[in-house]
């Protein structure tokens, strides 16, 4: 998805529309965690954020977002999933693509808008209406056979990040083997590893998004 | 039968099924609420919640103003005033917002379509001369699909029981094979509500108090899984 400019997909409007970038992956792989590293991160290189969250049952992801100062609370919208957080972003994600639109009509100078799943399985996927890009998230903590399950998500994403890799060790998994096995089962399509608690991997993250969606010179 | 009128039943069922994306799947119009304080608790619940979004809001508000928007499709200004009529007529907020979210998400996926109309309706949306409300947009672009009046009250009034059925199961109340059958027994209570002769659009109403005390509780609840 690297030669065209994808900024100018996906909306109807035809004044500069900010990219959509899924981030997609099970319940507590560090989804939340991982868009709160990267918010100063790309902040700081001149780049325009805003968020929408699908939180599954409460508003949890948007407050603590909204709470972080990290960003301007008005620039994080949540959608409530009704109990279907693969549907809203995959069969019908009317109401993530309505609320990215409001962002984009609130704040034309948006970048970048990240949409937040409510947490999946393994087999979800971002509808391509939604977004121009999405990553999925695992972390250590879930085993290092995740990568051998397979699944659309871990196979079929933009990009995967292996979080917490600092907890690998704990929890008997071993995170080379992880990132060898993902880059293998993706085909050698882009797998980073990262540390939300120690910011490990998020310049390198950052540095690939830019790449591959934001086509910013910074 | 013309060709054209052999296509209309499988667009029917197209433009009403479930998986036609309507943003219906975060709405559960006052029922988490009432699932979450033990107010209703099983099937005969769930029928009598449904009974009441039929009879005392569905048929007395949304009915007429689709019907007479479905009439009155090309007419921009009566429009606009159906949209109005039932901004008005909608006393909880979130009953209103998610009546414009799934007008807007429907709206959406028929600029995306390119059924005629859409574009003008979206555009009056953007531009502040329609709030878009779900009954305006439904009587229109079904009206646009050439439906007749009569399927097009059938359709509304479809998606507003699976709806209503699907957040049912979600939150747990009733089982999948309870669902088909509190449909398939609410069948001519819907029939029944569609013969009722249709108001003008100036007695549109409805009567859902416990709904929409719901639905203003519902706004500050801590625990939702639905948008409404
Ligand atoms: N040790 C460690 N913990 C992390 C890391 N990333 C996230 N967490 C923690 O994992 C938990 C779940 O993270 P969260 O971002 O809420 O997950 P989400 O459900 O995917 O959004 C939180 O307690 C985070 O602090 C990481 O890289 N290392
Ligand atoms: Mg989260």
């Amino acid at each position: 998805m690297n030669d065209k400019d994808l900024r100018t997909q996906t909306t109807s409007g035809s004044q500069k529309s900010a990219a959509r970038v899924g981030i997609g992956g099970p319940v507590g792989s560090g989804k939340t965690a991982l868009i709160e590293c990267l918010i100063p991160d790309l902040v700081s290189r001149g780049i325009e954020v805003a968020v929408v969250t699908n939180d599954l049952v409460t508003k949890e992801d948007a407050k603590r977002l909204q709470n972080s100062g990290l960003i301007s609370p008005d620039r994080v919208l949540p959608v409530e999933a009704g109990a279907c957080p693969h549907t809203i972003i995959r069969e019908d994600p009317s109401l993530n693509i309505a609320a990215a639109d409001n962002l984009n009509a609130s704040f034309p100078e948006l970048d970048v808008i990240f949409i937040e799943s409510g947490g999946d399985n393994l087999a979800s996927t971002f509808s391509l209406d939604l977004v121009d890009y999405w990553m999925f998230v695992i972390d250590t903590g879930a085993g290092d056979d995740i990568p051998r399950k397979k699944g659309p998500g871990i196979i079929r994403s933009d990009l995967l990040v292996v979080n917490k890799i600092d907890i690998g060790p704990y929890v008997g998994a071993n995170v080379d083997l992880i990132k060898q096995e993902a880059v293998e089962v993706r085909n050698h399509r882009p797998t980073l590893l990262t540390d939300c608690k120690r910011k490990i991997g998020i310049d390198a993250l950052v540095d690939q998004l830019i790449q591959d969606v934001l086509f910013t010179d910074v | 039968m013309t060709e054209d009128n052999k296509i209309i039943p499988l667009m029917l069922l197209q433009h009403s099924d479930s998986a036609f994306p309507s943003g219906s799947v975060s709405f559960s119009w006052g029922l988490e609420t009432l699932v979450n304080r033990g107010m209703v608790t099983k099937a005969d619940d769930v029928q009598a919640f449904l009974n009441a979004h039929l009879i005392a809001r569905w048929a007395s508000l949304d009915r007429v103003i689709l019907v007479h928007a479905h009439q009155s499709w090309s007419d921009p200004d009566r429009l606009s005033w159906l949209d109005t009529l039932t901004e008005v007529q909608s006393l909880s907020a979130e009953q209103r917002q998610g009546s414009k979210l799934m007008g807007a998400a429907m709206l959406q996926m028929h600029c995306k379509l390119g059924t005629k109309t859409a574009r003008e309706l979206s555009a009056g949306i953007s531009k502040g001369r329609l709030y878009g409300h779900v009954p305006v947009v439904q009587g229109v672009l079904w009206r646009a699909l050439n439906f007749d009046s009569y399927q097009a009250q059938s359709m509304a009034a479809h998606g507003l029981v699976t709806s209503i059925l699907s957040a049912a199961v979600r939150l747990s109340v009733i089982g999948h094979a309870d669902a088909q059958r509190i449909h398939s027994a609410f069948l001519p209570a819907v029939v029944a509500a569609l013969q009722e002769p249709v108001l003008e659009p100036e007695e549109a109403h409805s009567f859902t108090p416990q709904i929409e005390i719901a639905s203003m509780m519902h706004e500050m609840d801590e625990m939702r899984l639905f948008m409404n």
